[in-house]
């Protein structure tokens, strides 16, 4: 596929490195010079400089042409402008960053339906065919985690049959055993171990440690009960403490306050807590600093169930998840937005709750699906993709055996669903036109898996 | 640096330059040649350590740092021309190892300086293979290397990067790098095709259309005979050898937006061609009265000399029709400047570059008029762009690298005992990869009476003008080994 990225911001330099990693072509546009003398020595780009919302640059990077025009500068006009024009210069595809909720409409319609969205903004009267807010689809997840009995997010795929989830290893039961020793209550399939922040395939002789997490897939109703043997669960939380009212804190706050949860805003911006104090009726925003630990005691963060930094520093959102681990909050959420920092902080115990950055590449990656694939999900940073295939009649792996249908060893088959029943695990099945696959594997192996789907 | 890494890929490459012997060895066998054996354990000692150098060094992690890049291009140049020279001393052509490592750098990196006394008695295939050794160094023997194998990630930009004549200015045509490299050899192969069958309708047997082909592309300059193209003594091979070195001489990615992207326009208002045409007719109007004043030449026959060497000095080619060394000192002044300004950047030409001499002289100009209004804000501006100052300051700092290797290099050889002008313009035909020179290694010439050190200097100027002398000194600085 021909990509051209305008902007060369974390998103961008993100999805562009994703892009490359699966063998397309892409072509980066960006204003400063600096950034683009990044891109040409870290990826195998053509970079472009220049303002991408003029033709002039557009058909300099050959925007007709292209498969997708993804717009992710900083600044919404810009890139509705880069759609829009890229639109008229007949790209196929356009996929822009909006955050601005009056151009996305997201204040408006928290239930994100798409036909009430379409009624408040049309993006695609700007060209615009896809649109992604990573702050809010931040603030989605973190929502969701939060009602859930694990603190790690959930992939869902087959209209939710199916789930991928990740469990780190906390009972001290399964350490030192070899994968081959645990039972299973229920069918599910391992798809991957994370060890010190690398993956490694599963094979039944690979012994456990502590610190490690696995990615499980298994059928919905089965999940929490085989995440028992991995690690506690916890209650749904009820009272939340967020830090920080910036776009994410305040639409987390927001969602909580919705499903009925008392939460608690942090922020030492005195205009900032005016402003969503106003907006936020049942929530209650405190002026003052997330590091001051006798003001988190005095403000009763110990007594909370659960703790979500999201200010704009990701050192500061470590530091304070940190804090409050340690003041006696069972789940710490932090935002990162920092790739690079998600082992820091998994290594001192905070739960990593959302990277803007790789949610934005997450929605991006399920757009820009090809072959037989119908939906995708990014795994442990950008390490993995699962991806749902469905066989088409004239594939190669038709009327085989999962087992024998020739998959790249680094590849797993997590499951298949036929008319809405779930095989797992689907070894020994046959695979019939028409099945929906989940398989897991690394990026740079998608291309040869694809294949064998068409 | 992962050493392991480098070496690893210098064996593929190694493998691949084996592989490359199989032309020369093919022709020796069904010509019955006397170097059949030569090649075949030249192809064979290539293949089995380069893929022995390949296997015990298995790598797992993908991609390469630019460290590592820049080490595996100056190592492969190196190791590629080592090989290279197995067929001349295992034939027995040249029976000093130093003096056929000469031969194979000199045809690598297109030069085209010779120590065969006599090349038309030797065997074919060695002929051959000298050609089709600067048809590889044209267009980089990296860049095939990257067009044939998409392994490296982002390290293929590295090393095209640190391979490519130009450099920073060699503009990347595709979003892919392996996809500029894959283009520029489809044009370069194109071309190379379109001169033979041109060739041969002038009427050239195969052997000879061959060999003149495989180094016209590459603005090379060996050729099969004695007295290089003027052997054949007609106007046609001539018109089709010119027309083909002022074409090797353009910057490829021209070609590429006149043939991939339909845009013949972006070759006609480069500024780099079109400087590059005015100088080329400029300096053979100028030898062409020259020759006829001072010459006594008729008017077509001057045109035919003064046209020929203007064109093959200027591409760096280094082809001769006429033993320029009895020429006027003016003509050959000319000849001597035009040494050193050398082709287009991004074409297989080699030297300084017009470009380069472009934004010099522009820059020049601007610091006059900084002199007299010190608050002046002039950028300094090629076409419509606006040249960023870290470009210039390269640019600055490699004409002054390119005049100091000359300087040093040049009091080398005097100190050997070579006479200025043989001195000064072995080392300007060396560093600029044209061939011959003047006196004493000038067109009817060759350079096997230099004493063994001063072929080790001239071989060194050879690569480090191929690579444009950052690359190879880049592993001479302290600071490049310090942080591994």
């Amino acid at each position: 596929m021909y990509v051209v990225i305008a902007g060369g911001g974390a998103i961008g330099f993100h999805i562009a490195s994703l892009l490359v990693e699966e063998g397309h072509q892409v072509i980066v546009i960006e204003l400063a010079e600096t950034v683009l003398a990044t891109f040409r020595r870290q990826l195998d780009v053509k970079a472009i400089q220049g303002n991408a919302a003029t033709p002039k640059i557009l058909r300099e990077a050959e925007a007709g042409q292209a498969d997708l025009v993804l717009a992710v500068t900083n600044s919404d006009e810009v890139n509705m402008v880069t759609c829009f024009m890229a639109k008229e210069l007949g790209a196929r595809t356009t996929a822009a960053r909006i955050r601005n909720p009056d151009y996305s409409g997201y204040f408006v319609t928290p239930t994100k339906s798409a036909i009430a969205t379409r009624r408040i903004v049309r993006p695609k009267s700007f060209g615009v065919d896809v649109f992604i807010n990573p702050e809010a689809e931040a603030a989605d997840e973190i929502t969701s985690i939060l009602s859930g009995v694990y603190s790690t997010p959930v992939e869902n795929f087959a209209d939710g049959l199916v789930q991928i989830r990740e469990f780190r290893i906390e009972g001290e039961a399964l350490v030192n055993k070899t994968l081959g020793d645990i039972t299973f209550p229920k069918p599910c399939v391992v798809a991957a171990i994370v060890h010190e922040g690398g993956i490694i395939t599963p094979e039944s002789n690979i012994v456990i440690t502590e610190s490690d997490s696995v990615y499980l897939i298994a059928s919905r109703e089965y999940m929490d009960e085989l995440g028992k043997i991995f690690s506690q669960p916890k209650r749904p939380a009820k009272k939340v403490v967020v830090l920080g009212g910036n776009r994410i804190g305040f639409l987390t706050a927001d969602g909580l306050q919705r499903r009925g949860v008392k939460v608690k805003v942090i922020e030492n911006n005195p205009h900032l807590c005016q402003e969503i104090a106003a907006k936020l009726e049942n929530v209650d925003v405190i002026l003052g600093d997330g590091t001051d630990r006798s003001f988190l005691i005095e403000q009763g963060v110990s007594s909370a169930d659960a703790f979500v930094a999201t200010t704009e520093s990701d050192e500061l959102n470590i530091l304070c998840g940190l804090l409050a681990k340690n003041l006696g909050v069972p789940r710490s959420l932090v935002v990162i937005n920092r790739p690079g920092y998600i082992p820091l902080a998994e290594a001192i115990g905070v739960d990593v709750a959302a990277l803007p950055t790789i949610l934005a590449a997450d929605k991006i990656t399920r757009f820009v699906l090809h072959g037989g694939a119908i939906s995708a999900a990014l795994l442990e940073g950008q390490q993995l993709q699962a991806i749902e295939f469905v066989t088409s009649p004239t594939a190669g792996i038709v009327n085989k055996k999962i087992s024998e249908a020739g998959l790249p060893g680094e590849a797993i088959a997590g499951a298949i669903v036929r008319d809405d029943s779930v095989i797992i695990p689907p070894h020994d099945s046959i695979i019939r036109a028409g099945d929906h696959i989940i398989i897991v594997s690394p990026l740079s192996i998608v291309p040869t898996v694809e294949k064998l789907f068409k | 640096m992962r050493i392991k890494i480098v070496l690893h890929y210098l064996g593929l490459l190694i493998a691949i330059t084996g592989l490359t012997m199989l032309l020369p060895l093919f022709w020796s066998l069904f010509n019955n040649g006397t170097d059949t054996s030569a090649f075949a354990i030249s192809t064979a000692i290539s293949l089995v350590l380069g893929l022995l150098l390949w296997r015990v060094l298995p790598v797992k992690e993908k991609g390469m740092n630019r460290r590592e890049a820049i080490m595996l291009v100056a190592a492969s140049w190196i190791a590629a021309s080592f090989f290279g020279a197995l067929p001349y001393v295992l034939s027995g052509a040249i029976p000093s190892f130093l003096d056929a490592y000469f031969e194979s750098m000199s045809g690598y990196t297109t030069t085209g300086a010779t120590v065969f006394t006599s090349i038309e008695t030797q065997a074919e295939g060695i002929l051959l293979w000298r050609s089709l050794t600067q048809w590889l160094g044209g267009m980089g023997i990296i860049m095939l290397f990257v067009a044939l194998f998409p392994i490296l990630g982002i390290g293929t930009a590295h090393l095209t990067e640190a391979e490519m004549p130009g450099g920073q200015q060699g503009e990347r045509l595709t979003a892919r790098m392996q996809d500029t490299a894959k283009a520029l050899w489809f044009i370069y192969f194109g071309m190379t095709i379109t001169e033979f069958i041109l060739l041969r309708i002038a009427g050239l047997p195969i052997f000879d259309a061959l060999t003149v082909t495989l180094s016209t592309t590459p603005t090379g300059g060996f050729t099969a005979t004695n007295l290089s193209i003027g052997t054949y003594n007609s106007l046609f091979v001539e018109t089709i050898v010119i027309f083909f070195m002022i074409a090797a001489g353009v910057n490829f990615g021209l070609y590429y937006f006149l043939i991939f992207k339909r845009q013949p326009k972006r070759l006609l208002n480069n500024s780099e061609f079109r400087l590059y045409i005015a100088l080329i007719i400029l300096v053979t109007l100028i030898l062409n009265i020259d020759l006829i004043i001072n010459m006594g030449l008729p008017f077509g026959e001057a045109l035919r000399y003064s046209s020929f060497q203007t064109v093959s000095i200027m591409t760096t080619t280094g082809f001769a029709t006429a033993d320029f060394n009895v020429w006027t000192n003016f003509a050959k002044s000319m000849l001597l400047v035009l040494m050193i300004i050398g082709a287009s950047a991004g074409s297989t030409g080699g030297a300084l570059k017009v470009i380069r001499l472009l934004v010099l002289a522009k820059y020049t100009y601007n610091r006059i008029l900084l002199a007299f209004n010190p608050r002046a804000v002039i950028p300094l501006k090629i076409e419509r762009g606006i040249i960023p100052e870290g470009v210039i300051s390269r640019i600055i700092g490699l004409a002054i690298l390119y005049f100091a290797t000359l300087v040093i290099c040049f009091l080398i050889m005097g100190s050997l005992g070579l006479d200025n002008i043989t001195a000064l313009s072995s080392v300007i035909a060396t560093l600029g990869n044209i061939g011959p020179g003047l006196g004493m290694v000038g067109p009817i010439e060759n350079y096997a009476f230099i004493p063994p050190l001063g072929k080790g200097v001239l071989t060194f100027c050879m690569l480090a003008g191929r690579l444009e002398l950052f690359t190879l000194l880049m592993l001479f600085t302290p600071a490049f080994w310090r942080w591994r």
